[in-house]
């Protein structure tokens, strides 16, 4: 099985899965290796207690002047078994009241898990104490309490996991096609849910062993057993601290805590690999930028670009292989005009914008090219002039406002804070000042500032995110899927404020989409991407009145017009390549109808068809203009 | 909106404590064996003396509802809950008929001695190391708090204190038991806190180390999950540096799951005193309650089995409170 | 009556009537509601909606979020049952049926939901996905059969060759595939009734036609009548033969797509069609943006729902609810400037 092997090939996974094996093979090869048989009675002297350690005796003699290495041996049958035997008995318990109060939800849901809130007030130590007292010492006593007083963990962690089960989208196809709930328990949520109890069990062995061995220290073990708690417990309570018997104290010890251990690194390590975590993390320090490279006249032709995107590469190394995800990409915005950067998923066009930035996630490098925002090359820059450039010169207005606005902070307050810092002579009641104007401009009501993200609607969310992107006066601002998963007439009005916005401040836009019509609305100038390379651009009117890019003659054909419902709908057959296998010719001859042999092998340049417009693609190349 | 929610945390508190009550009056009714036998097994006593006995102590009523006339109310039940309320929890079987309440009082003072600069130090280091683990991810310090932190979880709480208590004892001639040295004599009242302080380091240091490791892995991890939410990725195109985002954004929210684990934790914290003061001979709740097992002493016994839960639904109580202020999200329950 | 006693309907005859559904929802009474006395609110996610689906026809539910769209759609499912009106299915009222005959119906009644990447488990084959609705209603007496029947299926949705896709998991497959699982998973049963909630929306555009195509196909080809529920009013025009227009709970407009998309009555509609972007710069026109969100369903205005939002609204607005009009051609639309 996978699991099996991704387990092994876990370091730490590997090293508790040996350190349980050898508890495992000790427990049951106990009689081989033990040199004594500790459950024997024999006559010992005054002299045998506490002998040191010697060859007779690896881990020296005990109060009674018994072996310890074979008390060890013989001791962890006992501890494995209350280990299993507990854990097994909390995860059945607690497997089904979790299953059933996440499933059933309602009242029998919420009342079980009342009752499970009840257990976990009650210290646990405490009651298992009281009751063992009570009940009497037995092995069988032990294990019962353990298992039945430790399900409350389990029962939680199962309820947490079936609820989310039971929210995702197959249950509730399985709901509609008409399973029942037996049906969908058995077929779907189990599943689902037994790796991660697999996990949990493996933490619960471990809290087993320690419930006994603390018990057995206490007093309250099974006295005709031997088991490491009781071991320290006769050692601790019988002299070995004044007669400086550490073997007696401490071998029993380093014993559970080779098994807990063992258990623990076994049961992160399934964890990990069952439910493993998200890989970003945005503060992981920066790879190195590409060396800075001479910057051609290409980038200026008549006004001059704010933002210029000149031979931008990007590459991910994911699991070890690189993947390009930006290849060769050279584009340009000018002060008060609106480019739209239009493709599908994994085309670049987020990427591309998240690399002039230096915001790209962890994996991602910019490995060739240049981006130069007011003239300045980003990635020339030093980390403390970039912090400066960040906001002030290019603002973003990133996918899902919901995640990201901080949800614990004031919108008003995550305002001033961008205001402030670059600002910081700018007074704290002049800087709110602003941040309430910005919210008014985007049509929120200042008085709502000071509600957290949450509490607004989606649509003002959006808006909320776009007055913070306007905080420090950007040159540029780039929108990315500004209304993607917004209703229609949100949306409607999100884009409206967008132009107006442009057209008042004058500042430059790169609207990041996959919707060809909001482009048309609303740009001037459109990239068209697609697989990490622009595939034509040009003016809105240029590229839509005459697309000559195959992909983008196909795409406009595939998009509907509400205006022309007789039009016949086209979907471009095959698939947008993958990162990892990307064609070695034009990254759209695998699904390019017009694709010859020469589109297999070699890759298209881009094509100057006339200042401004561009096209990747070999048909176009006898009608390029040399030396404009 | 939230005023309500307070009301309704404050509410299921009460209600939590009302069940606690009751399932502990009822465990000790429940188990086998007759408490006033298990209380009065003095082979001495005849069975006149062990009848006037069980009168004054009640065990003659009815257990829940009195249905043999008088009043519903003079059950055994209703007795208990109604000396709860007056403060009243009974007398010791064991320890010289003293008042349980008066020695309670007694032993958590000492407990609380014991207990809160050792959470308060495991508070501090565990969330510094996780944070620090977490954004250095992947180097050898990473790795090391990790192992550490692990290693720490895996440790049987006694068997550290052991550890302590044997070589701090040996090396480094630390008091190994007891809250005071015995027989000793004070010129100040400053000597005799430097002598409490000195029995107070060993089962501190032990303490705080158990419990270390977990809130280590707990911040380390909730750390992580939050260095990868977009809003991170927000303050960094703001232009804030590395350590204004760790202070203004990251921190408050990666705070949010080690305060619910320190109110869960007040149950271990309650296993762990027993442990720790156990090995120390440290007068407080958690001896008090071995002690009562080894005498049988029920009214002790149920006195500190309340006690404790109160402290746990105490604090769980102010945990959630702590969490309604911190994460403005939260309006269910 | 039983299954196979159906009787031999007339092409025309609806499957579903939806007469004069409403719903709504206790929003839980809380404790200080019962100390002061007075109920819980209630929301009424539909009121009052009538609508008719016929074999063959591709009938579309447009709106924005919270406005009934989704509550319909469980509706003509059967998963709800209304708190007044009636559902007919097949010409019987399904208020008068038992439980385990509503189930029945529902092996006619197949959903296709919005999200692919979603709605298939990750651990189950297409193979397991695609006889799962076979299991569940015990509809095949032997493996073999249920075999045969999923490889159908699989090949109407487009799957071909169909014993290619059996064993594969859905990671294995792209958006569009995935699409096309759920699309035979719902068809293995052979419905009367699709219902497709946002087919496309999250499908890149340069696959979404083939899905779109292949829903129409199914209509034109095979006499199922399909519901597609979406906010995407280029795809309504080019896709669906009737539209029904809701906001807050009513059908607002309705009638034949193109009708009522190239010649909207109702200012909602209007503004609807108004602000789709049209794919071409030299057509942009300026869009009828409305303020302000839809409101809380728990809050309903009085009179014409749609009043506060209205740019041409007027005096009686506020006070009168307007029926749907008829305004010729089959399009009705509820507002005062059409028919009162």
């Amino acid at each position: 099985m996978t699991v099996w092997r991704k387990l092994l090939r876990h370091r730490l996974g590997a090293v508790g899965l040996a350190m349980l094996a050898v508890a495992v093979l000790v427990a049951i090869f106990a009689a081989v290796i033990a040199p004594y048989d500790p459950y024997e009675n024999v006559r010992v002297s005054i002299d045998d207690i506490y002998q040191s350690p010697s060859p007779q005796h690896l881990l020296g003699t005990d109060d009674a002047g018994k072996d310890v290495f074979s008390g060890l041996v013989y001791g962890a049958r006992v501890s494995l078994l209350v280990g299993f035997a507990g854990a097994f008995i909390s995860l059945i318990v607690g497997g089904v009241i979790g299953l059933v109060a996440g499933f059933k939800g309602g009242r029998l849901g919420n009342g079980l898990m009342r009752f499970t809130d009840f257990f976990l007030v009650i210290p646990e130590l405490a009651l298992q104490i009281v009751i063992v007292a009570i009940i009497g010492q037995s092995l069988r006593n032990i294990i019962l309490v353990i298992g039945l007083l430790g399900w409350t963990t389990s029962a939680r962690l199962v309820r947490a996991q079936t609820l989310s089960v039971r929210a995702r989208k197959f249950v509730e196809r399985a709901r509609a096609v008409g399973a029942s709930d037996l049906y969908i328990l058995r077929r779907h949520i189990f599943p689902q849910v037994v790796p991660l109890m697999l996990a949990n069990a493996v933490l619960t062995i471990s809290l087993a062993i320690l419930a006994e061995s603390t018990l057995a220290f206490i007093g309250l073990g099974d006295p005709t057993v031997i088991s490491w708690g009781q071991m320290l417990n006769f050692a601790f309570t019988r002299g070995a601290v004044s007669a400086g018997a550490w073997w007696a104290l401490v071998a029993p010890g380093l014993a559970i805590v080779w098994v807990v251990l063992g258990v623990t690194l076994l049961g992160n390590a399934l964890e990990d690999l069952l439910n493993p975590r998200r890989g970003r993390h945005f503060l992981e320090p920066e790879p190195a930028m590409p060396a800075e490279e001479t910057v051609g006249p290409a980038a200026e032709r008549g006004a001059p670009a704010v933002l210029a995107v000149q031979d931008l590469a990007v590459e991910f190394v994911v699991a070890g292989a690189r993947m390009r995800a930006v290849d060769g990409t050279t584009f340009s915005v000018r002060k008060g005009e609106a480019l739209g950067l239009v493709g599908e998923s994994g085309s670049g066009k987020t990427t591309a914008m998240l690399a002039a930035l230096r915001l790209l996630p962890p994996g991602g490098e910019v490995v060739g090219g240049s981006v130069l925002l007011g003239g300045q090359n980003v990635f020339a820059l030093t980390a403390d002039e970039l912090r400066d450039v960040r906001w002030t010169r290019m603002a973003m207005v990133f996918q899902g406002a919901m995640n990201a606005l901080n949800p614990v902070r004031t919108v008003e307050d995550q305002i001033v804070e961008a205001i402030s810092l670059h600002d910081p002579d700018l007074s704290k009641s002049a800087a709110q000042e602003r941040a309430a104007h910005l919210l008014e401009v985007m049509g929120i009501d200042a008085d709502r500032g000071s509600e957290y993200p949450h509490q607004f609607s989606g649509g003002m969310r959006q808006r909320a995110m776009i007055a913070l992107a306007l905080a420090c006066d950007p040159d540029v601002i780039v929108a990315d899927e500004p209304t993607t998963a917004l209703d229609v007439m949100i949306q409607a009005q999100i884009l409206e404020l967008l132009k107006k916005l442009q057209r008042e401040l004058g500042m430059a836009l790169v609207l990041i989409t996959h919707d060809l019509g909001v482009v048309a609305e609303s740009c001037d100038r459109v990239v068209v991407m697609y697989g990490g390379i622009v595939a034509e651009q040009g003016t809105v009117e240029e590229v839509y009145s005459d697309p000559q890019h195959p992909y983008t003659k196909l795409l406009m054909e595939a998009f509907p017009d509400m205006e022309d419902p007789d039009r016949p709908l086209v979907s471009i057959p095959g698939l947008p390549p993958r990162l990892d296998r990307l064609p070695p010719g034009c990254r759209f001859a695998p699904r390019c109808p017009a694709a010859f042999d020469r589109c297999q092998v070699e890759r298209p340049p881009s094509y100057v068809l006339s200042p401004g417009r561009e096209a990747s693609c070999f048909l176009l190349e006898s009608r390029q203009v040399v030396g404009v | 909106m939230r005023g309500r929610l307070v009301l309704r945390k404050l509410g299921w508190a009460l209600v939590t404590l009302v069940v606690v009550a009751t399932f502990n009056f009822m465990l000790f009714r429940v188990l086998p064996g007759d408490p006033a036998k298990a209380g009065l097994r003095d082979p001495r006593l005849n069975q006149e003396a062990v009848e006037a006995a069980r009168i004054r102590f009640g065990l003659d009523k009815p257990v829940f509802v009195n249905l043999e006339g008088g009043s519903p109310f003079d059950s055994q039940f209703f007795r208990y809950i109604g000396s709860l309320a007056e403060g009243d929890l009974g007398t010791s079987y064991a320890f010289n008929n003293r008042a349980v309440s008066d020695l309670l009082g007694r032993a958590l003072v000492n407990t609380i001695w014991l207990v809160l600069p050792a959470q308060i130090l495991a508070i501090v280091l565990g969330v510094v190391m996780g944070l620090v683990a977490a954004w250095k991810r992947g180097t050898a310090i990473d790795v090391g708090s990790l192992l550490f932190a692990l290693f720490m979880w895996a440790l049987p709480t006694f068997f550290l204190a052991i550890l302590l208590l044997f070589f701090g004892g040996r090396w480094l001639g630390l008091p190994t038991g007891g809250r005071v040295t015995l027989g000793a004599t004070y010129e100040s009242g400053w000597e005799q806190a430097v002598d409490i302080l000195r029995h107070l380091l060993l089962p501190t240091i032990g303490f705080a180390l158990v419990l270390i490791g977990e809130y280590l892995l707990v911040m380390r991890s909730s750390v992580m999950e939050v260095f990868g939410e977009d809003y991170i990725q927000t303050a960094k195109a703001k232009g804030l540096s590395t350590i204004q985002i760790i202070r203004k954004h990251a921190f408050r929210n990666a705070m949010l799951p080690i305060v619910t684990l320190i109110a869960l934790n007040l149950g271990f914290t309650v296993s762990g005193a027993i442990q720790v003061e156990t090995v120390f001979s440290w007068p407080g709740l958690g001896k008090l309650t071995v002690d009562a097992v080894s005498q049988r002493d029920y009214p002790v016994l149920q006195g500190t089995f309340l006690l404790l839960a109160v402290a746990v639904i105490v604090a769980n109580l102010i945990a959630e409170l702590v969490y309604l202020r911190l994460d403005p999200r939260v309006t269910e329950v | 009556m039983s299954e196979g006693a159906a009787v031999v309907r007339p092409v025309t005859e609806p499957v579903v009537i939806l007469d004069d559904v409403a719903v709504s929802f206790a929003r839980g009474r809380r404790l200080v509601d019962v100390f002061r006395r007075r109920p819980g609110s209630v929301v009424q996610a539909v009121d009052g909606v009538s609508l008719e689906l016929r074999p063959g026809e591709v009938l579309a539910i447009v709106g924005e979020s919270g406005c009934g769209k989704t509550t319909t759609a469980n509706l003509i499912m059967g998963l709800l049952r209304p708190s007044r009106g009636r559902v007919i299915v097949d010409g019987q009222d399904l208020a008068g049926l038992a439980e385990s005959d509503r189930r029945r119906r529902r092996r006619r009644m197949q959903m296709v939901f919005q999200d692919p990447y979603e709605s298939l488990n990750p651990r189950m084959t297409v193979g397991e996905i695609v006889a799962e609705p076979l299991q569940v209603h015990r509809a095949t007496a032997t493996r073999g059969e249920s075999e045969t029947l999923v490889l159908q299926a699989l090949e109407r949705a487009g799957l071909r060759p169909a014993e290619r896709f059996l064993a594969v998991r859905p990671v294995e497959l792209s958006g569009g595939q995935r699409q096309r699982v759920v699309i035979a998973s719902a068809l293995v049963l052979e419905p009367q009734v699709i219902i497709a909630d946002e087919p496309v929306s999250m499908l890149d555009v340069s696959i979404r036609a083939d899905i779109l195509n292949l829903l129409a196909s199914l209509a034109t080809k095979q006499d199922i009548a399909i519901v597609m529920i979406t906010h995407d009013m280029s795809t309504v025009a080019a896709f669906s033969d009737r539209v029904a227009v809701m906001y807050l709970g009513r059908v607002v407009e309705t009638g034949p797509s193109r009708q009522v998309l190239t010649s909207p009555r109702h200012p909602y509609t209007q503004a609807l069609v108004s602000v789709v972007p049209v794919p071409h710069p030299s057509r942009r026109r300026p869009p009828l943006v409305l303020v302000g969100e839809t409101p809380d369903p728990s809050r309903i205005p009085p009179g014409c729902r749609f009043h506060p939002r209205c740019p041409v609204a007027f005096a009686r607005c506020p006070q009168v609810d307007p029926p749907l009009f008829d305004v010729g051609g089959g399009q009705k639309a509820a507002c005062l400037l059409v028919g009162g």
